[in-house]
C-alpha cells in the first residue's frame, strides 16, 4: 500500500513551548490510523499541522510523496486532504445543506458534487432529512453526522477526524464508528486523532500513541489492545526518557 | 535525562516595566552616560523644571508665551486621559465632556453673564464673598483657586455617572458609549442657555486674582498656574502609577479576569479611574476658561477628544513624560511649526510659481495631519515616542546558564509568607455539595460533591472535557452555579464575585496561564497582595510614610515567595513576564497566588508543558507548601505528581465524579480506567 | 394640513430616510459581522462617495435644477451616476483595508479601531481642504412629479429611493444567501477558523465585505444627495451617527437588523421631529444608542456575547 501521509521529525512549537518532539507517523492509502493519548499530549496539533493551521518549526510533512510546506489550506483540500473537526464546529446558522455545500467549497459544482450528495445522504439517512434546518439547532450526534459529510463533500483521499466521539452519547459514538469502517472501505483513507482509545482500537488498522508530544507506542491496532502500557500514557505515568 | 541544572537561555534585551529610567534612551552614548543611573531621572526632572520655569523669561513674546500656556493645557488633559486609557485601558472617546465639564462649572461661577435675581437666599454667599450685589442681580465671584478642585470634583462625578453605564461593557462598546456622552454634553451646552449661554458661549469670565492683583490679559501668570498643574498631574500620575491603586488599574487592562481572580474589585477601580482622569480635565477645563476668559460648545467636541487620544497616541500610551511630550509636541506643530511652514511653502510656491503652494495653509489641514499621524502611529509605533515598557539590561551569561539553586529550606519564621494556615476546623475547609452548572443545554458539572480538609491535598483528575477547570470556575465565582453549595471556612461562597472569594482566602491559577503580560515579575506578585495591602488614592498620592513602609514590606514578601523556585524568577524579578519561558510564567503565576496569602490554593495544571524535570521539581514545591501546611486543590493529569502529593484524590468524568480515594485505589479503578481509555463496543 | 396627512407624510419622510440609513448601516454591519470591527472610516467613505456621486452626474452635463429628465433617459443617468458611485465607493473600501486594516488584523483590542477614527479624519480632511466648507448643490434631474396620499404629498424622488433601496437589500441577500461567495462570508462570520478548514479565503471574503459594503455606502450617499439636494463634508458625521445607531439596535452584524434598525430609526428622527425640537434629535438618537448598548447590547437580531466584555 503506498504511503499517503508522513510526518518526518516534526517539531512544532506554541511560543516557546514545544509541542511536538520530533514525531514521525506514516499512514498508508486505504488504511485507518488512529492517534491516542491523554490530555495535552500534542493530539489536536498534529490534526493542525496536516491541515496546515501550525506550521513546524522543522521536519516534513510529507502528502503523496510531495512536501506539503508552504502550501495553503484551501490547496491542502483541493488535493484530498478534509478535517471533521473537533466539536463539529458547523456553521451554526447555516442550513444543513449550505455546511454541506461549503465542505465542497473547493471543488466546482456538477454531477459529481451531486454524487458525492447522494453519498452522504445514503450514509446519513438523517441528514438528508434535515436538510433544511439551521444546523445549530441539531443534536450532537447529528452534528456529527453533518461535519462527517461536510468533510466528504470535499471527496477526500484522505479524511482527518479530531475527537469524533467527543460529546456524543454511546449509542451515536457507536454508530459513528460504524459509519467509519464503511467510508474506509469505500476507499477513504482516515487519520483519527481520538480520546477514547477502546473505541478506536476495535476498528483501526494501527496506531500511534502520543504522550506530552512524543510517540511513546506505535503498531498494529491489535497488539495496542493488549498493551498495558497505554493505560500507563494514558495516567500520565510513562517516564518519558 | 535533561540536566535539571541548566536553566532555559532566554532572548536577550528583556524588557522592564518598573517606572524607573524615565530617560534610559538617551543612555546609548551620551553626556548622560556621565551621570549615575539613579541621578538621571532626578537630574533631568530637575533641569525640565529649571526650564519651564525660565522660559518666560528667555522668551518674552507674548505670543509664544500665550501658545505655550495652551500647550500645558493640552498636556494636562493628556496626562488625565492617559490614566482612564493608558493605565487602566478603557478607551474614552468622549473625554472632552469633562473638559465642559470643568469650563463651564468654572465659567457658570465667574462669569458676568448668569445674573440670577436677588433674594435673601444669597445673603450667606455674599458674606463669604462668593458673590456680589449689584443692584437686583447677583453676580458670582467665586474665586478661581477655589474652583479648581471644586470644578475637578464636579468632572469626577460625572467621570463616576459616566463611567459607570460602560463597566460590563467589551472594550469598542465602551468607547462608543464614551463617544455618546461626550456629544451629549456640548449638544446640551449648546441648548440649555440659561446656564451656558448657548453657542455664544459664556463670555466675560473674571480673571484669577492673587491677592487682590488681577491676571489680565498679559499671558505670563497664566503659564505658570498652567506649568503648576501640569507638574501637580505629573506629580500625582507618577504616584499613582507605582502604588498599589496603579498596580490594580495595570492589571484590569492586562487581563480583567485574572485581575478580578487577584482580589481587584473592576467596578470601583474602573471607576476610580473614570474619576480620577474625570478631575484632571476638570481643572483644566477651569484652567483654560480662566485664562480665554470665554467658552463655547466647540471648544469641547468630539475633534478635542479625539485630538488628545492623537496626542496620548503619540507621546507613547501608558508613559507620563511620554504623553505630556506629544502633547507638547503636537500644540507646538499646530501653533508655531505650521504657521512657519506655511509661510515658507508660500515663498516656495512664489518661487516655483506654483499657485496652490502659495496658497496653502497648513494650520488649516491640522486634522489631517492628526489623522496622517494616528494611522502611522497604530501601523508603525504603536508603543510611541515614548513607550511606557522601557528596555533592561540583559541577563549576563553567567546569569542565565546558572546553575538552579534548589531554594534552602524555608524556616519556620520564612514560610508564613506562604499563605494562611491558620484554619483548623470544625469542618472541613472547603466543602462542595450537589454542585451543578449549565451552559445552555449542556450540563458541565452534574451533582459534584468534594471535600477538602484543613491542611490537605486534594487532586482532581479527568479527561479531556470533564469538567475539571469548570469546578474551579464555579468555586471561585467566575462561573455562577445553577444549584448546590459552596462552603468555605464554614461560610457560603457560592454567589460571590471572584475578587471577595480571594479575599476570602482563595486563591487560584489558571490552565493556560493568566499573568498580566506588559507587567514584571514583580508588579505581577505584587498584584497578588493587593487584598493584603491598605493603601488607597489617597496613601498614594499623599505617600505617607505608612504606605511606604507597606510597600517595601509587600516587596520584601514578594521576593521570598519568588525564592521559593530558588533562583529560577529571582534573577528576573523586573522583566516583562511576557518574556519568560514558559516554565517560568507558570511559575510566576503560581507566586502571584500565593502571594495573596491564601488558606486554599487551587492549582490548575500547574506543570502542563514542564519536562519531566521541571515536572519533579515544581512538585517538590508545592510539597513544600503542603508540608507548611497550606490546603491545595490539584487539576494534574500526570499522575506521578498526584501520587507524591495528594492525600485524596477526585476523578471526574463527563461532569460527574465517577471515582474518589486515595491515589493507589483511584489509579487501578476500572470505572476511571474507563473514563480514560474509553468505553468499548457496546455489548449488545 | 391635516394631523393625519401631517404624520402621514413624516411617515414618507421617515422612509426614506430609513431606507438610506439601512443601506448605510447594512455596509457597516457587514464587515462588523465578518471582523467584529467598528469601522468608523466607513462613514467617511459615504460622505466621499456623495461627492462621487455629484461628480457623476455633472459629468453627465447635469447640474443643479437646470436640467431635467424623463424616462429612459433618467433612469440611464441615474443607473450611470449609482454604478460609478458604488463601483468608486467600494474600491475606496478596499483601498482602506488594505493599506490601514490588514496589518493590524493581528492586533488584539481597540488598535484597529483607533486606526479607523485615523483613516476617517483624513478622508474627512481630504474633501474638507479641497473641495472647501460650502455644502455643494447637489444636482437633480428629476421631474417634480407628485401625488396626492390622503393629504400627504408623495414625490417621484422618494419612490425612486425606496426602489433603488429594495433592489439592492433584495440583492444583498440574494448573495449573501445564493452565491457561494455570500455564503462563505456568512460562513467565515459564523467560524472563521472552520471556514479556512473548508478551504475559503477569508482574505478574499473580507475584501468582498469591505467592496460592497462600502458600495452599499456609495448608494446611501447618491440617495442623500439625491433626497436633499445638497452634500458637504460633514454629512458622514450626522448620517453616520443614525446610521451607526440603526446598526446597533437591529442588533449589531446582523443584515436583518441592520435594514429593520435604519426604518426605525428613519421613522423616529422624521416622526420625532414633529414632537421634540429638530436641535434635539442628535441627543435623542445618541440616547437611544447608548441605552440600547448598555441595557441591550444585542439589539433586535443580534448574536449574544458580541458586546459584553
Amino acid at each position: 500500500m503506498p504511503e499517503l501521509l508522513a510526518f518526518r521529525a516534526v517539531d512544532t512549537y506554541y511560543g516557546d513551548l514545544h509541542v511536538l518532539k520530533a514525531v514521525d507517523y506514516r499512514i498508508d492509502a486505504g488504511e485507518i490510523v488512529c492517534l491516542l493519548g491523554g490530555n495535552a499530549s500534542g493530539k489536536s496539533t498534529t490534526m493542525k499541522a496536516i491541515m496546515g493551521v501550525v506550521v513546524p518549526a522543522r521536519g516534513d510533512i510529507l502528502y503523496e510523496g510531495r512536501s506539503l510546506a508552504g502550501v495553503s489550506i484551501a490547496e491542502r483540500v483541493r488535493r484530498g486532504i478534509a478535517p471533521v473537526l473537533e466539536a463539529r464546529r458547523l456553521f451554526p446558522r447555516m442550513t444543513v445543506y449550505e455546511n454541506l455545500e461549503m465542505g465542497a467549497y473547493t471543488r466546482a459544482r456538477g454531477p459529481e458534487f451531486d454524487e458525492d450528495l447522494q453519498r452522504v445522504f445514503s450514509l446519513f439517512p438523517r441528514v438528508e432529512e434535515r436538510l433544511k434546518q439551521f444546523a445549530g439547532t441539531l443534536s450532537g450526534g447529528e452534528q456529527q453526522m453533518v461535519a462527517i459529510g461536510r468533510a466528504l463533500m470535499a471527496r477526500p483521499k484522505l479524511l482527518c477526524m479530531d475527537e469524533p466521539s467527543m460529546g456524543l452519547s454511546p449509542v451515536f459514538v457507536e454508530q459513528v464508528f460504524d459509519i467509519i469502517q464503511t467510508i474506509n472501505k469505500q476507499g477513504t483513507t482516515i487519520f483519527m486523532v481520538e480520546q477514547n482509545a477502546n473505541m478506536a482500537l476495535s476498528i483501526a488498522n494501527r496506531a500511534y500513541v502520543l504522550q506530552t508530544g512524543q510517540v511513546v507506542l506505535s503498531g498494529p491496532a491489535a497488539e495496542l489492545r493488549e498493551n498495558e502500557m497505554i493505560r500507563e500514557a494514558y495516567l500520565g505515568e510513562m517516564k518519558v526518557g | 535525562m535533561t540536566d535539571p541544572g541548566v536553566t532555559e537561555p532566554e532572548g536577550a534585551g528583556p524588557r522592564s516595566g518598573m517606572m524607573g529610567d524615565t530617560f534610559a534612551f538617551l543612555r546609548h552614548g551620551s553626556p548622560v552616560a556621565w551621570i549615575a543611573p539613579h541621578l538621571r531621572s532626578r537630574v533631568g526632572i530637575a533641569m525640565v523644571t529649571i526650564g519651564a520655569l525660565l522660559f518666560p523669561v528667555i522668551i518674552r513674546n507674548d505670543a509664544d508665551i500665550d501658545s505655550a500656556a495652551n500647550a500645558l493645557a493640552f498636556a494636562a488633559l493628556a496626562l488625565g486621559l492617559n490614566i482612564v486609557v493608558g493605565f487602566a485601558g478603557l478607551l474614552d472617546l468622549g473625554y472632552a465632556a469633562f473638559f465642559a465639564i470643568g469650563a463651564y462649572t468654572y465659567g457658570a461661577f465667574a462669569s458676568f453673564q448668569i445674573e440670577p435675581a436677588w433674594s435673601g437666599f444669597w445673603q450667606p454667599f455674599q458674606w463669604l464673598g462668593l458673590v456680589a450685589h449689584t443692584g437686583d442681580v447677583v453676580h458670582f465671584t467665586v474665586s478661581f483657586w477655589l474652583m479648581l478642585p471644586i470644578s475637578a470634583a464636579v468632572a469626577a462625578f460625572f467621570g463616576v455617572a459616566f463611567g459607570a453605564p460602560t463597566l460590563r461593557l467589551k472594550g469598542d462598546y465602551l468607547a462608543i458609549v464614551t463617544l455618546g456622552f461626550g456629544e451629549i454634553v456640548p449638544i446640551v451646552a449648546r441648548n440649555v442657555p440659561s446656564v451656558t449661554n448657548g453657542a455664544m458661549g459664556l463670555n466675560g469670565v473674571a480673571a484669577p486674582q492673587l491677592f487682590g492683583w488681577s491676571f489680565g490679559i498679559d499671558a505670563t501668570p497664566y503659564y505658570y498656574v498652567g506649568v503648576g498643574l501640569v507638574a501637580l498631574l505629573i506629580l500625582t500620575s507618577t504616584r499613582l502609577k507605582s502604588s498599589r491603586i496603579g498596580r490594580a488599574w495595570m492589571a484590569i487592562r492586562e487581563d480583567e479576569i485574572a485581575a478580578a481572580a487577584m482580589g481587584i474589585d473592576r467596578v470601583k477601580f474602573k471607576l476610580l479611574a473614570f474619576a480620577i482622569g474625570a478631575a484632571f480635565a476638570g481643572a483644566t477645563g477651569t484652567y483654560f476658561v480662566a485664562k480665554l476668559q470665554t467658552a463655547t460648545p466647540e471648544m469641547f467636541m468630539f475633534p478635542v477628544s479625539v485630538m488628545i487620544l492623537v496626542m496620548i497616541v503619540f507621546g507613547g500610551i501608558g508613559s507620563i513624560w511620554g504623553v505630556v511630550l506629544g502633547a507638547l509636541i503636537l500644540q507646538i506643530l499646530q501653533s508655531w511649526f505650521l504657521e512657519d511652514l506655511s509661510q515658507w511653502l508660500h515663498a516656495l510656491g512664489r518661487l516655483i510659481h506654483v499657485e496652490w503652494l502659495r496658497q496653502v495653509e497648513l494650520s488649516q489641514s491640522i486634522e489631517m495631519i492628526f489623522g496622517i499621524i494616528l494611522v502611522t502611529m497604530m501601523l508603525y509605533r504603536r508603543q510611541g515616542l515614548i513607550p511606557a515598557t522601557r528596555p533592561v539590561q540583559a541577563l549576563t551569561l553567567a546569569e542565565q546558564t546558572a546553575l538552579v539553586e534548589p531554594a534552602a529550606a524555608p524556616s519556620a519564621e520564612r514560610l508564613r509568607v506562604f499563605g494562611d494556615s491558620s484554619f483548623s476546623g470544625p469542618g472541613p475547609l472547603l466543602e462542595i455539595k450537589d454542585l451543578t452548572v449549565r451552559f445552555g443545554g449542556l450540563v458541565a458539572l452534574r451533582s459534584v460533591a468534594l471535600t477538602v480538609p484543613a491542611h490537605s491535598v486534594v487532586a482532581v483528575i479527568g479527561p479531556n472535557g470533564s469538567g475539571k477547570s469548570t469546578l474551579f470556575n464555579a468555586v471561585t465565582g467566575l462561573v455562577t452555579p445553577d444549584s448546590g453549595t459552596v462552603r468555605f471556612a464554614g461560610r457560603p461562597i457560592e454567589r460571590l464575585p471572584p475578587h471577595t472569594v480571594l479575599d476570602r482566602g482563595m486563591a487560584r491559577t489558571f490552565q493556560n496561564i493568566r499573568l498580566f503580560p506588559n507587567l514584571t515579575v514583580l508588579e505581577n506578585v505584587m498584584v497578588g497582595m493587593h487584598t493584603r495591602l491598605r493603601t488607597g488614592a489617597v496613601g498614594a498620592l499623599m505617600r505617607l510614610p505608612g504606605m511606604l513602609r507597606e510597600e517595601e514590606e509587600a516587596r520584601a514578601r514578594c521576593r521570598e515567595i519568588l525564592g521559593l523556585f530558588g533562583n529560577r524568577l529571582l534573577p528576573r524579578v523586573d522583566h516583562v513576564v511576557a518574556s519568560l519561558s514558559y516554565a517560568n510564567r507558570r511559575r510566576c503565576e503560581i507566586a502571584r497566588a500565593i502571594a495573596s496569602g491564601p488558606k486554599l490554593l487551587l492549582l490548575d495544571e500547574p506543570t502542563a508543558g514542564m519536562n519531566p524535570a521541571e515536572t519533579i521539581e515544581l512538585a517538590g514545591q508545592i510539597k513544600s507548601l503542603k508540608d507548611h501546611g497550606l490546603a491545595i486543590v490539584l487539576i494534574e493529569h500526570k499522575l506521578d505528581v498526584v501520587v507524591s502529593l495528594a492525600d485524596n484524590v477526585v476523578v471526574l468524568d463527563h461532569g460527574e465524579k465517577i471515582a474518589e480515594g486515595t491515589p493507589d485505589v483511584v489509579r487501578r479503578d476500572e470505572e476511571v480506567i474507563r473514563a480514560y481509555l474509553g468505553r468499548s463496543a457496546a455489548v449488545a | 394640513m391635516t394631523t393625519t396627512a401631517l404624520y402621514l407624510q413624516q411617515i414618507i419622510n421617515g422612509l426614506s430616510l430609513g431606507a438610506m440609513y439601512a443601506l448605510l448601516a447594512l455596509g457597516f454591519t457587514l464587515v462588523y459581522g465578518i471582523l467584529e470591527l467598528i469601522n468608523f472610516a466607513h462613514f467617511s467613505v459615504f460622505m466621499v462617495s456623495s461627492f462621487i456621486g455629484m461628480w457623476a452626474l455633472e459629468l453627465l452635463g447635469l447640474s443643479g435644477q437646470g436640467v431635467i429628465l424623463t424616462g429612459f433617459a433618467l433612469a440611464g443617468a441615474l443607473i450611470f451616476a449609482f454604478a460609478v458611485t458604488m463601483l468608486l465607493a467600494g474600491l475606496l473600501g478596499v483601498a482602506v483595508e488594505r493599506i490601514a486594516l490588514r496589518p493590524m488584523r493581528a492586533v488584539r483590542g481597540t488598535a484597529a479601531m483607533i486606526t479607523t477614527i485615523g483613516v476617517s479624519y483624513i478622508l474627512f480632511n481630504a474633501i474638507l481642504l479641497t473641495v472647501g466648507a460650502d455644502s455643494k448643490n447637489f444636482p437633480n434631474p428629476m421631474p417634480n412629479v407628485r401625488w396626492d396620499v390622503f393629504g400627504a404629498t408623495l414625490r417621484l424622488r422618494e419612490v425612486l429611493i425606496w426602489s433603488v433601496a429594495v433592489v439592492l437589500m433584495i440583492g444583498l441577500q440574494l448573495f449573501v444567501n445564493r452565491t457561494r461567495l455570500g455564503k462563505a462570508m456568512r460562513a467565515t462570520a459564523q467560524d472563521a477558523e472552520a471556514a479556512r478548514m473548508m478551504g475559503i479565503d477569508v482574505d478574499r471574503v473580507i475584501i468582498t465585505a469591505f467592496f460592497l459594503g462600502s458600495a452599499l455606502a456609495g448608494a446611501a450617499a447618491l440617495i442623500f444627495g439625491l433626497y436633499y439636494n445638497y452634500t458637504s463634508f460633514i454629512i458622514g458625521y450626522s448620517a453616520g451617527l443614525r446610521a451607526f445607531t440603526a446598526a446597533v439596535l437591529g442588533g449589531i452584524g446582523s443584515v436583518t437588523g441592520a435594514m429593520v434598525g435604519g426604518i426605525i430609526i428613519g421613522l423616529i428622527e422624521a416622526l420625532g421631529g414633529q414632537v421634540f425640537a429638530v436641535r434635539w434629535t442628535d441627543v435623542i438618537i445618541f440616547s437611544i444608542l447608548v441605552l440600547v448598548l448598555v441595557f441591550a447590547p444585542t439589539g433586535l437580531f443580534g448574536r449574544p456575547s458580541a458586546t459584553r466584555s
